[in-house]
């Protein structure tokens, strides 16, 4: 019984382990926090960033097991949705620039001077895709 | 003593087809007065029509030239050994018709592959989740979250590539615009070493 106990908390620990590495490298190819810092010239509190991950990876990690509930406004639910969108329009901006799309679509069909133009396009896309797909797309 | 000369070659130039170059489109040139004007005028290459887009002119070809007409010249060469030029012909203009029409492809595109990513992670069911933890109610559609969260998204693009339209949030490039120099810093060092036909020296056996 307490071989059983000791194994299972080991395995919890290893998997863990390596799925908070994962996380993090993943982070850190995407290059979300030094473009913040970058932005915002604050290199020097990038530690503090680093402890501001971990500790909202806890938190999430606890409360989606947990089952915890707050009792709160649904207003609360406003900056919290904002927030999470702007972090995954991050994620999707920098996957974009990480696998070289734009560069070589600009070259190819010479829309040097459009730039902006063809990146609103995508950016456009992503809202109004975003809003059609829980207005109307999750009835069907 | 002899008389120095210092030339520097520019990284790009971009000269009108059939136009003749001369030292002072290609390159820099520090030189004593007396030979700065014929330097600078001196010819160094015709362009023709069997030159298409790019031509790569290396330094010694110009101190082949110099040499030819001013023996015993002292050439400091600075900087890059040669010079891509650019022969524009007519600017091509991208149509209005195509141009909506990739405008389009990008809007769909990223459209659809926002929507694939939502299914795929199965991010309906963590609004619900986070609807239900914030209110302690359930609720199927937790737009009150959705609504801001798309608007986010946006925004979240917006600042990574630091462009709220044309204005933007401080003066240092973005990471597409690092991203893009660096692709035709690629391309040009390609053109140098492909189009330039001493670079290169092949086995004859044919």
């Amino acid at each position: 019984m307490i071989i059983n106990t000791i194994i299972l908390v080991f395995i919890g620990f290893a998997g863990g382990l390596i799925v908070g590495c994962g996380f993090v490298a993943f982070l850190t190819v995407l290059g979300i926090v030094p473009r913040l810092t970058q932005l915002t010239k604050t290199h020097q509190k990038i530690y503090q960033y680093e402890w501001s991950i971990v500790l909202g990876t806890i938190f999430g990690n606890w409360v989606s097991l947990q089952d915890t509930t707050f009792y709160l406004s649904p207003i609360f639910l406003i900056p919290i949705g904002l927030f999470c969108g702007v972090f995954v329009g991050m994620l999707a901006a920098a996957l974009t620039e990480v696998v070289n799309v734009i560069p070589i679509l600009t070259k190819r069909i010479g829309v040097d001077g459009h730039l902006i133009v063809a990146l609103m396009a995508i950016v456009f896309g992503k809202v109004c895709g975003s809003l059609f797909h829980w207005i109307y797309f999750v009835d069907r | 003593m002899e008389d120095s000369i210092y030339i520097r070659m520019r990284n790009k130039v971009e000269v009108n087809q059939n136009s003749k170059i001369t030292l002072s489109d290609i390159a820099q040139i520090i030189a004593p007065e007396k030979y700065l004007h014929q330097l600078k005028q001196l010819f160094i290459y015709q362009v023709t029509k069997e030159d298409k887009n790019t031509v790569v002119i290396d330094v010694m070809k110009i101190i082949d030239a110099l040499t030819q007409k001013w023996s015993g010249l002292d050439i400091q060469l600075i900087g890059p050994s040669q010079t891509i030029v650019e022969v524009i012909y007519k600017k091509r203009k991208v149509s209005f018709p195509f141009f909506i029409l990739i405008w389009l492809l990008l809007f769909i595109g990223s459209a659809l592959a926002i929507m694939n990513f939502h299914e795929d992670v199965s991010m309906q069911e963590v609004h619900q989740k986070i609807y239900k933890m914030i209110t302690g109610e359930s609720v199927s559609k937790p737009l009150i979250l959705q609504i801001p969260y798309s608007i986010g998204l946006g925004l979240g693009m917006i600042i990574f590539f630091n462009h709220i339209f044309k204005k933007r949030f401080n003066e240092e490039p973005s990471p597409l615009e690092v991203e893009i120099f660096n692709y035709q810093q690629d391309l040009d060092q390609y053109v140098i070493v492909n189009e330039n036909k001493e670079a290169i020296r092949h086995l004859d056996d044919h």
